[in-house]
């Protein structure tokens, strides 16, 4: 269904017809201010589909126009069997029509079946699922009413496209199933799978606990019955073998035997003993008799050597004492005649320096008489050289004389030029009368041309004067005499009358600096290093002395000679004497040490024979031979004694091992009789408590246990399942249930947000949060905008959803978008052309300058032109 | 001269059940211990109704190593108020002789003199003519034929030699235990009386276990007997008859199943319509039964065990088959069918264990009774 025209009449302002005409597919834009009956035009839409024409209700009456009336309502819908007009009028004559081309096709109450079929039959209306009130941003809101509609509308979709919410998801038998399977789960284990206090689970596996600790217990104090009753046989055995008569009787017998056999042997051992301390006595008496005569023979020997080498040593002392004060006489003279020739040495060396000063004095004289002509002659070169100098620097340069020689010519040639043009007067002389005529400058030559540049006068002797003015030609500018200014001050300058004594000048200052090059040369030559330096070695050449007894320099050096070879002579004399007085006194103190080492040793010598006293050495060595034979005696005594003893060690383990066999036998018995009583009394005890009575009975309590708790276990184990199963169960069908509206929301919400997901509420039918990037986001604590754009896509979704079942319904939003800002308003407009394809949108909206964007056909709400 | 005996063994006096579950009101465990100490006065009346003069027990009198006194002393008191009997009782592995020594100390102290306890391994003569060859079990478990010793023992020229041990002839744990089946011609024995298998058996026409006179096992399925045994003189044949002396009949019984078939009333087709009270019954259903039939089993098992002195119903071994009309019972569609669903394949999975698959199988058994509980 597509609406193409609609037309109000009567409905609130709108008291003379209006309409809307010329509705397209895809996207119809009315874009109207406020106030201009935009949501008057939605509800007469709302009215027209919904509201019976016999609906006198409150949405109905709300059409009316103040002045009152009856609201008439005409839509034209265009369906695949064609175009139809459709018709309300309410209050006054209340109508319902359908016209197709101009033909009633139904009225009233088959009319109103011909809507409801129109817009679906009992499949969910287009009502709060795609047609949405101004205001209406958020997917929820409105009245109860309205809200449990738009439910119902959902729900008939979803089921129109799917199955039953209710067949998908279990409904109340799941939820019942699902209870009952955790209560009975709650009443074993807790909520984290543990078992619950108090509950059979737990019981079980406590009882299974306390059982196999019973049934532990018992078995150990079973094992220690069967212990004791081993032990007790094994005692009672060991006992009765130690307390047999017989038994009893051997070991006392043993035991005696070898007493008195350890007696005998003990006497016999003690008699060796006996003999033995006699033998090492008479050993003793022998080996003292020895020594002593050993001493004896030893002491009077040393006696002897010692005073024999003390008689060598005392005249070994004497000689070397001798010895000794011969070399330092020796020495002391050495020691004179070596002072003696070092005396005659210096002598010698003085002689010799005399004769070597003299030479040297001789050798001055000379040299200085030379050195001094030199002097002179550099002091002469000298002073010329200064005097040339001098004149070098008097007189013109050879520049200054090149400068007079061009203004000398810069003259002539001014003067030529002037003469040039001159008025000239050329004389010839008669003869004899040459010189007659005088000009300024004396007489004039003859036939030599004066030249007149001025008025000149001429005298002529005898004549008188002759006055000549030339013509103010012109020519007499002065450079002439500029050029003798110049000239003459340059001469001036370097103090020359004319030009013949400045070229004089010149050359005498050029001879002047040749002369003072000689004189430098020379200079040279004669004091390389300056004037001073040859004075400097004037005075270095010694005065010559005044000594005239200087010997000759020859005698000197071989007196000299002689000096020295004597005093080297005397030097290894001395020495000589030095050594062997030293020699000396080193054989006096070995010799004094010897003498006084040995003295002592004598000393020694004769105090042990004075210890040893007044004995005779015949009686020593008879009392050796007497003590040696009661040795021998003794010894004889000694083995033949110990050559019969009894084995007394055999005899002592004999001895021990039987007493110990007695020993043990008694402590044995003491230690199992009282161990018997013990182990009777524990045997009795615990057969007595019946132990594996009890314990046979706790087996077997412990298997029941055990299979309990298995069974248990296996019961919490079906019911852990189940209840995994049936949650399991429940969200993949939940999953089913809304695919197809999450299949037609996927593209338009990637308009928005990629990767973006709703999840749905299995009660409201909506999508409850939104997901973005991993977070869950819960819808109602979204920004305003963000809502509505989630409420807006869903709805074209639930359209697209409507489309695929067969049922076209305009998309009809009055200002659904409100909150959005301009970002996004292009993207929702993308997602309304999106949808738009197939199907025909309605925008109602005040805000026109941002919809402009949205494109579309524009729509006109008019007033019919009767 | 014939000689007439009675044989009997393992009356394992003391024997306390613990294992049976004791319904709140019942007292079965009571009765079964009452029962064992009983089979003395059965086997005394039967001795006295066959003109026996002797009992012998083959080992396991009482059931454990030291038993409480009131069960000794009450054991004792009841064969000595059979005076008319001489009972000769030989230690079994339960008794034996080693952990049982103050038991075998108070009976020797303590017993009538109708009572002799055969601690020795000797030779005894038991009445004129006839020898007794007692082979007393030493320990627990021992490592060699407990009746070797037969081989040795010497008898008088002319007497009867009856032999009396206490093992199996089968050597289930490779001990190297077992009594030689052939003993009796070894040992050259009239009789051998053996003891130790609960169950009767004959094991050659002079070697015979008597059973236990009072069953304690579902595995024998007949109630216990004891042996009266008559022997002609030596070397003759003994005439061995069977009387019966238990009061409890324990017996287990195989309940094959297939779908479809109504599961409950084969159960109730398969029990025994008398002596309930003193019957203990095991049934192992097998087979197949679809989900419906699961429950309706479990419910006629409860309905008539309370009939029974012990009643046990085992389904381990016993598969269902699920049909799609039981997933139907839970929903044709939605959540339910598909936890349905996951729970069947995840029962007849093959790559998961057993353990799992069971659970699998019980969850949805129980998926099934919540449904149809809510559904009632």
């Amino acid at each position: 269904m597509k609406i193409r025209a609609i037309t109000l009449n009567n409905v609130r302002r709108f008291t003379d017809p209006a309409q809307v005409v010329g509705i397209g597919d895809g996207i119809n834009v009315l874009s109207e201010p406020n106030e201009h009956g935009k949501s008057t035009l939605f509800d007469a839409i709302q009215a027209l589909f919904f509201k019976p024409f016999g609906s006198r209700d409150k949405d109905v009456a709300a059409l009316r126009p103040h002045a009152g009336g009856a609201p008439e309502v005409t839509v034209e819908v265009e369906t695949d069997e064609g175009r139809f007009s459709i018709f309300k009028r309410w209050f006054q004559k209340p109508l319902a029509t359908v016209h197709r081309s101009g033909t009633l096709i139904a009225q009233a109450d088959e009319a109103e079946a011909w809507i409801a079929q129109l817009l679906g039959g009992d499949a969910g209306g287009p009502s709060g699922l795609i047609w949405v009130r101004q205001g209406m941003t958020a997917l929820t809101g409105g009245s109860g009413k309205e809200e449990k509609l738009a439910l119902e509308a959902r729900r008939d979709l979803m089921t129109s496209v799917g199955a039953e919410v209710e067949a998908m998801t279990g409904g109340r038998r799941m939820d019942k199933a699902l209870a009952q399977c955790r209560d009975e789960l709650a009443h074993y284990a807790t909520a984290t799978g543990r078992p619950r206090t108090g509950g059979p689970w737990k019981e079980a596996r406590d009882q299974v606990e306390e059982l196999s600790a019973e049934h532990d217990h018992l078995a150990s104090t079973a094992r220690e019955l069967h212990d004791a009753l081993a032990e007790r046989q094994r005692a009672r055995r060991a006992l009765a073998e130690l307390e047999a008569p017989d038994v009893v009787e051997e070991r006392r017998q043993k035991l005696e035997m070898t007493r008195a056999a350890h007696a005998a042997a003990t006497r016999h051992a003690e008699e060796v003993e006996t003999l033995a301390r006699a033998m090492d006595l008479a050993r003793l008496n022998a080996e003292s008799a020895t020594t002593r005569l050993d001493s004896y023979r030893a002491a009077e020997a040393e006696q002897k050597a010692a005073l024999a080498e003390e008689t060598r040593a005392r005249q070994a002392t004497d000689a070397a004492r001798s010895a000794l004060a011969e070399r330092r006489t020796a020495l002391e003279a050495a020691e004179v005649s070596a002072q003696e020739a070092r005396t005659a040495l210096q002598t010698a060396e003085d002689q010799r320096r005399r004769a070597q000063r003299a030479v040297a004095a001789r050798e001055g004289a000379d040299r200085r008489r030379a050195l001094e002509a030199r002097i002179k002659e550099a002091e002469e070169a000298r002073r010329r050289m200064e005097t040339a100098a001098a004149a070098a620097r008097s007189g013109p340069d050879t520049a200054a004389l090149q400068r007079l020689e061009a203004l000398s010519a810069e003259l002539s040639a001014s003067r030529a030029a002037r003469d040039a043009t001159a008025t000239q007067v050329i004389v010839h002389y008669a003869s004899g009368s040459s010189g007659v005529i005088h000009g300024d400058d004396g007489p004039l030559a003859d036939g030599t041309a004066l030249p007149l540049p001025r008025s000149t006068t001429l005298r002529i002797d005898g004549i008188g004067s002759l006055e000549i003015h030339p013509a103010a030609s012109g020519q007499e500018d002065g450079s002439v005499e500029a050029a003798t200014a110049k000239l003459q001050t340059a001469l001036d300058q370097i103090g020359a009358a004319n030009l013949t004594e400045a070229r004089a000048a010149t050359a005498a200052r050029a001879e002047a600096a040749a002369r003072q090059g000689e004189a430098k040369a020379v200079l040279a030559s004669l004091a390389p290093n300056g004037i001073d330096a040859l004075h400097q070695e004037l005075a270095a050449i010694p005065t010559p002395t005044t000594e005239t007894d200087a010997p000759d320099i020859e005698t000197a050096e071989n007196a000299l000679q002689a000096a020295q070879t004597h005093h080297e002579a005397c030097r290894i004399i001395r020495e000589t004497a030095a050594e062997a007085l030293a020699d000396a006194k080193a054989d006096a103190a070995r010799s004094d040490a010897l003498l006084t080492s040995l003295t002592d040793r004598l000393q020694r010598a004769e105090a042990q024979q004075a210890k040893l006293g007044d004995v005779a050495e015949e009686d020593l060595a008879t009392q050796t031979v007497t003590t040696a034979a009661a040795l021998e005696a003794a010894r004889l005594a000694h083995a033949e004694k110990a050559k019969d003893a009894p084995d007394a060690a055999s005899l002592q383990a004999a001895l021990t091992r039987a007493e110990s066999v007695e020993t043990q036998a008694r402590d044995e018995i003491a230690r199992l009789r009282p161990l018997l009583a013990r182990l009777s009394e524990r045997i009795t005890r615990a057969s007595g408590d019946a132990v594996e009575e009890r314990l046979a009975e706790t087996q077997e309590q412990l298997q029941a246990a055990e299979d309990k708790l298995a069974r248990i276990t296996h019961e919490v184990a079906v019911l852990t399942r189940l209840e995994a199963a049936l949650q399991d169960a429940r969200n993949e069908a939940r999953e089913r249930y809304f695919t197809p509206i999450v299949k037609e929301l996927k593209p338009l919400l990637q308009l928005l947000w990629p990767d973006a997901e709703l999840t749905w509420g299995e009660e409201s039918l909506l999508p409850h949060a939104l997901i973005r990037g991993g977070r869950e986001e819960p819808i109602d604590v979204l920004s305003g905008g963000t809502q509505e754009q989630v409420a807006l896509l869903v709805r074209l979704a639930f359209a697209r959803m409507l489309a695929r079942a067969g049922r076209i319904v305009p998309v009809i939003l009055d200002d659904a978008l409100v909150f959005t800002d301009d970002d996004r308003i292009e993207r929702m407009f993308d997602a309304l052309h999106r949808q738009a394809g197939d199907m025909q949108i309605i925008v109602l909206t005040c805000r026109q300058r941002a919809f402009r964007a949205l494109g579309g056909q524009a729509l006109r709400l008019q007033m019919v032109k009767e | 001269m014939t000689f007439r005996f009675i044989h009997a063994s393992d009356l394992h006096i003391g024997r306390k059940f613990a294992n049976i579950p004791q319904p709140p009101d019942g007292n079965i465990r009571g009765r079964l211990m009452e029962a064992r100490h009983g089979a003395i006065t059965k086997l005394a009346q039967a001795a006295r109704d066959r003109g026996a003069a002797h009992v012998l027990l083959a080992g396991d009198t009482f059931d454990t190593a030291t038993p409480s006194p009131a069960v000794v002393r009450q054991a004792l008191t009841a064969m000595g108020e059979a005076p008319e009997v001489t009972w000769w009782i030989l230690p079994g592995n339960h008794d034996n002789l080693r952990d049982a020594e103050p038991l075998w100390d108070v009976i020797s102290r303590d017993a009538p003199t109708n009572l002799r306890a055969l601690t020795d391994a000797a030779a005894i003569e038991m009445a004129e003519g006839i020898t007794l060859l007692p082979c007393p079990v030493a320990y627990r478990a021992g490592a060699s034929d407990p009746s070797a010793p037969l081989d040795q023992m010497q008898s008088p020229e002319g007497h009867l030699r009856i032999g009396l041990a206490h093992g199996g002839v089968t050597d289930f744990t490779e001990s190297g235990d077992a009594i030689a089946p052939d003993r009796d011609r070894r040992a050259g024995l009239d009789y051998l009386a053996l003891g130790d298998w609960h169950g009767r058996m004959a094991v050659s026409e002079r070697v015979h276990y008597c059973g236990t006179p009072e069953q304690d096992r579902f595995k024998h399925g007949q109630r216990g007997v004891c042996l009266a045994v008559d022997i002609a003189g030596p070397g003759a044949a003994p005439k061995v008859e069977e009387i019966e002396t238990g009061s409890f009949l324990w017996s287990e019984a195989e309940l094959a199943l297939h779908p479809r078939q109504d599961a409950a009333a084969a159960l109730n087709a398969l029990l025994p319509t008398t002596g309930r009270r003193d019957h203990l019954l095991r049934v192992t259903a097998r087979g197949w039964a679809g989900l419906p039939d699961r429950a309706d089993l479990a419910r006629a098992a409860e309905t008539c065990a309370p009939d029974f002195a012990h009643f046990d119903l085992v389904t381990d071994a016993l598969a269902t088959q699920y049909e799609a009309g039981d997933l139907d019972e839970i929903d044709r569609g939605g959540a339910l069918r598909l936890a349905a669903e996951a729970l069947v394949s995840e029962a007849e999975s093959e790559t998961l264990s057993q353990a799992e698959r069971d659970v699998a199988a019980d969850a949805l058994a129980r998926l099934h009774a919540y449904v149809q509980g809510a559904k009632t």
